[in-house]
């Protein structure tokens, strides 16, 4: 009795459909409608031949929850081939986030703010910035966020670091071969656009939760998007004329992209380092709900418990973070653009 | 012709558009460049261009924009690579040459200067002028001494730790310059390397470059759409137009007797006491004439002249070149090359007369 049963007779697929009325599992939809008596179908009321609708009609059609379950069960059955691949190459990761998480906490306090703001006077060259720097962690370790902030930070530091240490190589091949960058783009747009919570959903299917590569990998997907694209974007903005003198003087293509193109795309590339730290912090926070510790997990426990104060000062605690990490990256980006302008 | 000639176009076609080999034979066929265009969209670049560029000589390849002359000196180092034909540097077809043999013909053989400098904006103007040699994998010690020589011949004594940002157009020029000195190529390509700049700071470095050929007799290449810089700087003028050469020779010689409506009308609105040189009207002799009323220098222009003399057309003057004698000037042929060619025609014949 359903809207599509013509679609079926006038097709002559009936037969393949199996029997006559489509017995098995119906719907709520089914069950009120025979309450309701037989309803004419309006055009008004025409539903959009989906697969609920056409399984109504043909019980031989899947239903729409049959095509997610068979996604789901088609990657359950993977999943060990998969882990067999992935598990040794990302078990690097695993290692690295573990050392550096054991580093920045067993350093005692009264070393690593000193050899942070060291590493800000080395990269920025400003005292204000240096000021700035100790008087948020100072801060930070006031109120007892210290140990949370250090692992947030080793995170970041790490996963940031294999940002760059693969996405300016491939940033580099998409700038050199424009196959590869229309290969490349959608993947990154889908990278880019996808909902963070999203990247953890198979990840939690592949891994288990006490891995420090199940957070990690979500981070480094999520953040290697911007440095990868302004890599591309950076080595094609180069000036032609200069490009063209580096071939009329006879370099090789080696000599070019390191004499040439990338000291001028440095500029581009370094906003997407500061792109990419920014995002995996902001994604460090949303893995907090996979187990990576850190700030994120005092967020977590301000909305779990509804400890307001808890909620809000971690949070302010990232806003710190984020601008310390913005701040320092920009300076750096100062120094690089103003050596090769001035 | 071809035996002295350091660099030999021959036949040279580039078609761009997307079956240039199909466009080409249209072409051979007698097919004009407005005409490729609309009927397949491709464009003509160069249209069967034979040109000698003489060994040591500045040879200037002129025209307006769109001639053709940018892609031309481009192929003299594969900077772009023809359609058809065969370039010929010290006797050898460079298309023939693959990749490592090409890169020693830029580095060794071959230096180019650009229309917007193109400078490397990160290293300093010691490093660029240097280039070549780094390329080569020398280190800067190795380069200072050499970079800094040319850097001094060029007028940019003690700016060898600056950028080039640092540094007016003019001098970034300079550096352009130095840089292809120091690559010691007999071959330098110019391209409109003068075009970007100001005026008197053209004049200026035009000046240079007369010095520097002088002295170092390069096979120099400049593009220019500029005529009296062309007349200024060239041994060798080729005019380009849609593609095609319409006319070269000796510059001063075109200038006498253009063959084209189109030089012509380039021709006639230059001031010819200017432009026309002593050297181009002047009988080659080292014999003295009696009556000399003094002595010219070989590439001062006829206005100055007639300024020397006070307009007395019967005055003959020593032409002299670093101080030898090269010839001798009678001021009434000077008075004879004033005169353009469409008004000679007219003349010419009273002219002769007397």
């Amino acid at each position: 009795m359903a809207t599509y049963d013509f679609l079926f007779d006038k097709l002559g697929l009936r037969g393949w459909c199996g029997e006559e009325q489509g017995g098995g599992l119906s719907s709520m939809a089914d069950l009120m409608g025979q309450a309701g008596g037989e309803s004419d179908t309006s055009l008004w009321e025409l539903p959009f031949p989906s697969l609920d609708a056409l399984n109504d009609a043909c019980s031989s059609v899947p239903q729409s929850r049959d095509l997610t379950r068979g996604l789901e069960r088609g990657f359950l059955d993977i999943k060990d081939s998969l882990k067999v691949v992935v598990d040794p190459l990302t078990q690097p990761l695993s290692w690295a986030l573990e050392n550096a998480l054991w580093i920045m906490q067993s350093v005692p306090w009264w070393i690593m703010i000193p050899l942070l703001m060291l590493i800000t006077w080395g990269v920025g060259r400003s005292g204000k910035l240096v000021a700035l720097v100790a008087a948020c962690f100072g801060f930070l370790a006031f109120i007892d966020f210290y140990d949370h902030t250090m692992q947030t930070l080793a995170i970041i530091f790490v996963c940031a670091f294999i940002c760059v240490l693969f996405g300016v190589p491939i940033g580099i091949a998409m700038s050199r071969n424009d196959r590869v960058q229309k290969a490349l783009i959608p993947v990154l747009d889908m990278l880019q656009t996808l909902p963070p919570f999203v990247y953890l959903i198979p990840l939690i299917f592949l891994f288990s939760v006490t891995e420090p590569k199940l957070y990690g990998i979500a981070i480094i997907l999520y953040a290697i998007v911007p440095v990868v694209r302004l890599t591309d974007l950076g080595i094609r903005l180069v000036d032609k004329d200069v490009i063209e003198a580096a071939d009329a003087f006879g370099m090789t293509r080696r000599q070019k992209l390191f004499g040439v193109q990338i000291p001028l795309a440095l500029p581009n590339i370094m906003a997407g380092v500061n792109q990419t730290i920014m995002m995996s912090l902001a994604m460090v926070v949303i893995a907090s709900l996979v187990s990576a510790p850190g700030l994120g997990v005092l967020v977590l426990r301000g909305i779990r418990s509804l400890e307001l104060g808890v909620g809000l000062l971690s949070g302010l605690g990232i806003v710190l973070l984020a601008i310390i990490l913005d701040r320092v990256t920009k300076a750096a980006l100062a120094r690089i653009n103003a050596e090769q302008k001035s | 012709m071809s035996d002295e000639s350091k660099i030999s176009v021959c036949n040279l076609y580039k078609i761009f558009g997307e079956n240039p080999q199909g466009a080409l034979e249209k072409v051979r066929a007698g097919m004009g460049k407005a005409e490729l265009q609309s009927e397949t969209g491709h464009v003509l670049g160069l249209n069967n261009i034979n040109v000698d560029m003489p060994t040591g000589k500045t040879t200037v390849i002129m025209g307006l924009s769109g001639s053709g002359k940018s892609t031309l000196i481009r192929h003299l180092n594969r900077l772009i690579e023809p359609t058809a034909g065969e370039v010929y540097v010290n006797g050898e077809n460079i298309l023939d040459y693959n990749e490592h043999r090409l890169r020693r013909l830029r580095q060794a053989e071959m230096s180019m200067v650009f229309q917007k400098f193109a400078l490397l904006p990160h290293r300093t103007v010691l490093e660029n002028a240097g280039m070549s040699w780094a390329i080569e994998g020398k280190n800067r010690k190795q380069y200072a001494e050499e970079a800094t020589r040319w850097l001094n011949r060029v007028g940019l004594e003690g700016q060898g730790g600056q950028y080039p940002a640092q540094l007016s157009g003019g001098m970034q020029q300079r550096v352009g310059i130095a840089r292809a000195l120091t690559s010691n190529s007999d071959i330098m390509l110019m391209d409109e390397a003068f075009s970007a700049l100001d005026p008197l700071i053209r004049t200026d470095m035009q000046d240079l470059l007369i010095e520097l050929q002088d002295e170092l007799s390069k096979t120099v290449v400049f593009i220019t759409h500029d005529l009296d810089e062309a007349l200024k700087l060239a041994d060798h003028l080729v005019i380009l137009k849609d593609g095609f050469v319409v006319q070269q020779g000796e510059p001063q010689d075109i200038l006498l007797n253009p063959n084209d409506p189109y030089i012509e009308a380039f021709v006639s609105d230059i001031n010819r006491a200017r432009v026309l040189r002593v050297r181009s009207v002047m009988k080659t002799t080292s014999d003295t004439p009696q009556e000399i009323a003094g002595e010219v220098d070989a590439n001062d222009t006829l206005e100055s002249v007639i300024a020397t003399s006070r307009g007395d057309t019967t005055k003959n003057y020593r032409v002299m070149r670093n101080g030898r004698q090269v010839g001798v000037l009678h001021m009434r042929d000077l008075v004879r090359a004033l005169v353009p060619r469409v008004a000679s025609d007219a003349s010419g014949e009273w002219m002769l007369e007397k």
